[in-house]
C-alpha cells in the first residue's frame, strides 16, 4: 500500500508521571549521552520515577549544563559528568567514582555516534570509532556496572539500539553493525545473568523529534513519515517511557527482550 | 582467621550465598570440586560466589583462569584468599 505522506498530529503527551514518583527510590541509574535528545529525556523520566541519576556527555558543555538544571528539579543526588564511551580509560574512572557512591542498579547504554559512508568507502577511523563508542563503550560500562549488580541481586541493563542494527541500513554499514552487534550482545547478557536478578533489554526507537530530525528538510521529512504507519514521528519522552518500565521491579521477567518504540516502522 | 575458621566461613558463606537450603557445612569436603558434580552449581553460581568472595574477602579476581584455580575446591579457595590478604597488605 502506499501511504500518506501528510504528517499526523501526536496525541497528547500522558499526564506526568506515569509512574509513581518514588517508584525508583533508592536506585541510581547512569544514563550515557544523557545530555541531549532520547538520553535527555531517559535520564529526566527516571529521575522523575525517583531514582538517583548520573547522565554522561562528551562534547556538549552548554547542554551538559542545562541539564544539570533540569535535574535539579527532581529531588537529588544526580549528576552530569563528562566521559567519552569511546575512551576506555574514561570509563573506568567513572567506574571508579561510582562506585565509591554506591554503584549503579540501572545502566542505559544510550550514547552513540554515527559516521556514515557507503562501505566501500569508509576509512578506518570512520569504522573503528563508531564501533568504538556504539558497542565497545556498551560492553566496556556493562562490564564495569555487573559486578555491583550481581552483589545487590538487583540489575538493568537496557541497551538503546536502532532498526538499523536489526534491517540494516545503506551508508550506515558500521552503525548498523554496531547497533545489531548491541542486540546480540543485549540477549547473550541476559540469558547469563537472568537468575542473579538482573535483566537486559534493548529499546528501539524508530524516528524521534530531536535536534537531529530539525536538520531534516521538509521534503525528506515528509518521505520518511510516509514510511511510519502512526503517520508522525515519535516524541523522546515515548521512547523515556519504555526504559523506565524496563527499570521498574515490575518488570523483572522481562528479559533479552527488544522494545520498538517506532510508530510501527518495523512492521510496516 | 585461623584456616580452619576460614574454610568454615567459606562453606557457610557458599551455602548462605548461593542459597543451597538442604546442604550444611559439614555436607562440604574440603577437598571437593566445588563446581563439577556433587553441588550442582554452574558457572553463573560461580559468578556469584566470585562476587561474594570479592566483596567479603577484599580481595579481586578480575581473571577467569585465576578464578578457576581458586575455585577447584574449599582447600584452593582458602589458600588463595590467605595469599591475596598477604599480597595486598
Amino acid at each position: 500500500m502506499t501511504r500518506s505522506t501528510r504528517e499526523r498530529v501526536a496525541p497528547l503527551a500522558p499526564p506526568e508521571p506515569f509512574v509513581a514518583a518514588d517508584a525508583l527510590v533508592g536506585r541510581h541509574a547512569l544514563v550515557t549521552g544523557g545530555t541531549r535528545g532520547i538520553g535527555r529525556a531517559v535520564a529526566l523520566g527516571l529521575a522523575r520515577a525517583g531514582a538517583g541519576v548520573t547522565a554522561t556527555f562528551a562534547h556538549a558543555e552548554t547542554d551538559a549544563e542545562e541539564m544539570r538544571a533540569l535535574l535539579a528539579r527532581h529531588g537529588h543526588g544526580h549528576a552530569v559528568r563528562r566521559c567519552d564511551v569511546g575512551n576506555g580509560g574514561a570509563i573506568a574512572d567513572l567506574f571508579a567514582d561510582l562506585r565509591g557512591a554506591g554503584g549503579i542498579d540501572i545502566l542505559v547504554n544510550n550514547a552513540a555516534i554515527t559516521g556514515d559512508g557507503l562501505l566501500m568507502m569508509l576509512s578506518d577511523t570512520s569504522w573503528d570509532t563508531v564501533i568504538s563508542t556504539d558497542l565497545t563503550g556498551a560492553f566496556l560500562c556493562t562490564r564495569a556496572a555487573l559486578r555491583g549488580m550481581v552483589a545487590r541481586g538487583f540489575g538493568r541493563v537496557i541497551n538503546v539500539i536502532s532498526p538499523a542494527g536489526i534491517t540494516g541500513k545503506a551508508g550506515a554499514s558500521n552503525y548498523a553493525a554496531a547497533k545489531g552487534g548491541l542486540l546480540s550482545m543485549t540477549r547473550s547478557l541476559a540469558a547469563e545473568v537472568a537468575r542473579l536478578g538482573i535483566t537486559v533489554n534493548a529499546v528501539c526507537p524508530g524516528i524521534i523529534d530531536t535536534a537531529m530530525l530539525a536538520d531534516v528538510a521538509p521534503p525528506a521529512r515528509q518521505a520518511m513519515i510516509a514510511r511510519i504507519p502512526a503517520g508522525r514521528v515519535g516524541r523522546p519522552e515515548e521512547v523515556a517511557h519504555a526504559v523506565v518500565f524496563l527499570a521498574l521491579p515490575a518488570a523483572a521477567y522481562i528479559t533479552g527482550s527488544v522494545v520498538n518504540v517506532d510508530g510501527g516502522l518495523l512492521v510496516g | 582467621m585461623d584456616r580452619n575458621a576460614l574454610k568454615e566461613k567459606l562453606k557457610e558463606l557458599l551455602i548462605s550465598g548461593l542459597r543451597l537450603q538442604d546442604l550444611a557445612p559439614a555436607g562440604i569436603a574440603d577437598d571437593q570440586p566445588i563446581f563439577v558434580e556433587g553441588l550442582g552449581l554452574d558457572s553463573i553460581d560461580a559468578l556469584e560466589l566470585l562476587v561474594l568472595i570479592e566483596e567479603h574477602f577484599g580481595i579481586a579476581i578480575p581473571d577467569e583462569e585465576i578464578g578457576k584455580q581458586a575455585f577447584a575446591s574449599i582447600n584452593a579457595l582458602a589458600d588463595f584468599i590467605v595469599a591475596e590478604q598477604a599480597r595486598g597488605s
